[in-house]
């Protein structure tokens, strides 16, 4: 996985979104929660996930932790967290 | 007692467009809706190189959490019922029972699906490809996008689902075990279709350089099914529930038959046929003579289009004036029964009937019935339209003008 900012995380995380999920750029605030703000729901949920994993190369589905993220801001925090991990593994 | 049902919706997707009125407007300005299909004519060894195909139209407008579970053939029953329902001043959702089909589920979804089950990337496939195969998919969308939380009922029998489901739909409210229902069939065009019918030689192959010639219902010189796509529906209630709405009536159905022929799964026996139309006669509680119009299930096929014939023949002798609508659209499949009906309403309305598009000349093995080569003024009262599918399931419905 390569390593990308946190700026270039919130531009590849709210271009899959956006595009997958119908949003528009204007619904991406950082606080916006995922069903209650976007309107989207559990289908929704696995289907962004396979949506991640294709965007950032790489494997969302057996983590536990992502089921307990609500928020883009929890998605973007859980991302560079992964990717940190991955380079200091790596590194 | 039984009561007298009324179809007072209809709506249609089809080869012409979104919107019923265009099918007898076409048909009886002469368009054929059939075209070159270049991918057809890019697989080796297939035959025919035409499809009739709906034109692109922006779905848009229904909600993604409905539309992400619609393959085309659920967009198409959704625009058309949702027509259907408003030419029927129906908003109201309440105690509407739904009887939709289509021949098979989305092909080109199956095909992504198992290419990504193949090349072993399964992960990739999202939710929603379930929902897009599902037998009852196109049932279950309508569902649950418009509202309808009373019986959902989706026969499948092949070419004659659009027909079976109105006809199943009429006798459950007849009978009284439903108030009201929105009944239909629907599909979608995918190659294999065509494919399917090719293995069979059934498919027309000779006119792949003059597409709008290829579909010739009771011509000499046709060569088998175009297949198309669409949808129709209607929605049909008891004729004193139309007219306490003050609903625009578009016919009132009498009759319904329906049976399976055991003879061979792919070969229609007129036999078979007459039986089913004496069925409807018998249903309807009249006589053959009262019947003035049939509207054929005719698909171009050498051997159907005979059996028929023979059949109208046996049952009818010359008395009433026949058409078939597929020279015009081809085959919509699932659709074909419930689009030519709502076409065949609309010309008993305008007294004007269009004709077999492409007859040039009548196969003298199809008989001596009725057919006609020019739109045609006439007054009908009572007309019966047919649908009969591989696999040996044939219907027949009687519309009597209110």
């Amino acid at each position: 996985m390569e390593k990308k900012t946190r700026d270039e995380i919130v531009q590849i995380v709210n271009e899959a979104l956006i595009k997958e999920f119908e949003l528009k750029s204007e619904q991406m605030k950082p606080e916006a929660n995922f069903f209650t703000d976007l309107g989207l729901d559990s289908l929704d949920a696995v289907d962004m996930v396979i949506v991640l994993e294709q965007a950032f190369k790489v494997k969302l589905r057996t983590k536990y932790e992502i089921g307990k993220i609500m928020t883009l801001k929890d998605l973007y925090d859980y991302i560079e967290n992964l990717m940190s991990e991955a380079a200091q593994q790596n590194g | 007692m039984e009561k007298r049902i009324v179809i007072s919706g209809v709506g249609s997707i089809s080869p012409y467009g979104a919107g019923a009125n265009l099918l007898s407007e076409n048909m009886l300005a002469l368009k054929s809706g059939i075209a070159f299909n270049e991918t057809l004519s890019e697989i080796p060894d297939m035959p025919s190189h035409i499809s009739s195909k709906v034109p692109d139209i922006d779905f848009s407008y229904i909600p993604r959490q409905f539309r992400r579970s619609m393959s085309n053939m659920s967009l198409y029953a959704y625009g058309a019922a949702v027509e259907a329902l408003e030419s029927a001043k129906v908003s109201d959702m309440d105690g509407v029972a739904l009887f939709l089909g289509s021949t098979i589920s989305s092909m080109q979804t199956w095909m992504d699906f198992a290419g990504k089950y193949a090349a072993k990337e399964f992960n990739e496939v999202k939710t929603n490809v379930v929902f897009k195969v599902m037998n009852h998919s196109p049932l279950t969308n309508l569902a649950q996008s418009l509202g309808i939380s009373g019986l959902g009922l989706g026969a499948s029998a092949a070419c004659a689902t659009g027909l079976m489901n109105i006809g199943i739909g009429y006798s459950a409210l007849k009978h009284g075990l439903i108030s009201k229902a929105l009944c239909g069939g629907t599909d979608e065009y995918h190659p294999i279709m065509t494919a399917c019918f090719s293995i069979m030689n059934a498919a027309s192959s000779h006119f792949n350089d003059s597409p709008s010639r290829a579909s010739r219902p009771f011509d000499a010189k046709r060569d088998g099914i175009v297949c198309s796509e669409g949808a129709g529906m209607v929605f049909i209630e008891p004729l004193e529930d139309a007219v306490k709405r003050n609903a625009h009536i578009y016919g009132e159905i009498i009759g319904f038959g329906t049976n399976i022929d055991t003879k061979s799964i792919s070969h229609p026996s007129r036999a078979r046929i007459s039986q089913c139309m004496e069925l409807a006669i018998s249903d309807a509680k009249i006589k053959a003579a009262e019947i003035d119009f049939i509207n054929a299930h005719a698909t171009s096929t050498v051997a159907g289009d005979i059996e028929e014939a023979k059949a109208i023949e046996m049952v009818f002798g010359k008395a009433p004036f026949v058409n078939s609508l597929k020279g015009h659209i081809g085959h919509t499949m699932a659709a074909s029964g419930s689009l030519e009906l709502i076409a065949t309403l609309d010309m008993m309305e305008k007294g004007k009937f269009a004709p077999t598009l492409n007859l040039d000349n009548v196969d003298p093995a199809c008989g001596d019935i009725k057919l006609f080569s020019k739109p045609t003024e006439l007054k009908v009262r009572t007309f019966m339209k047919n649908s009969f599918a591989l696999g040996g399931t044939n219907c027949c419905l009687i519309v009597r003008r209110y």
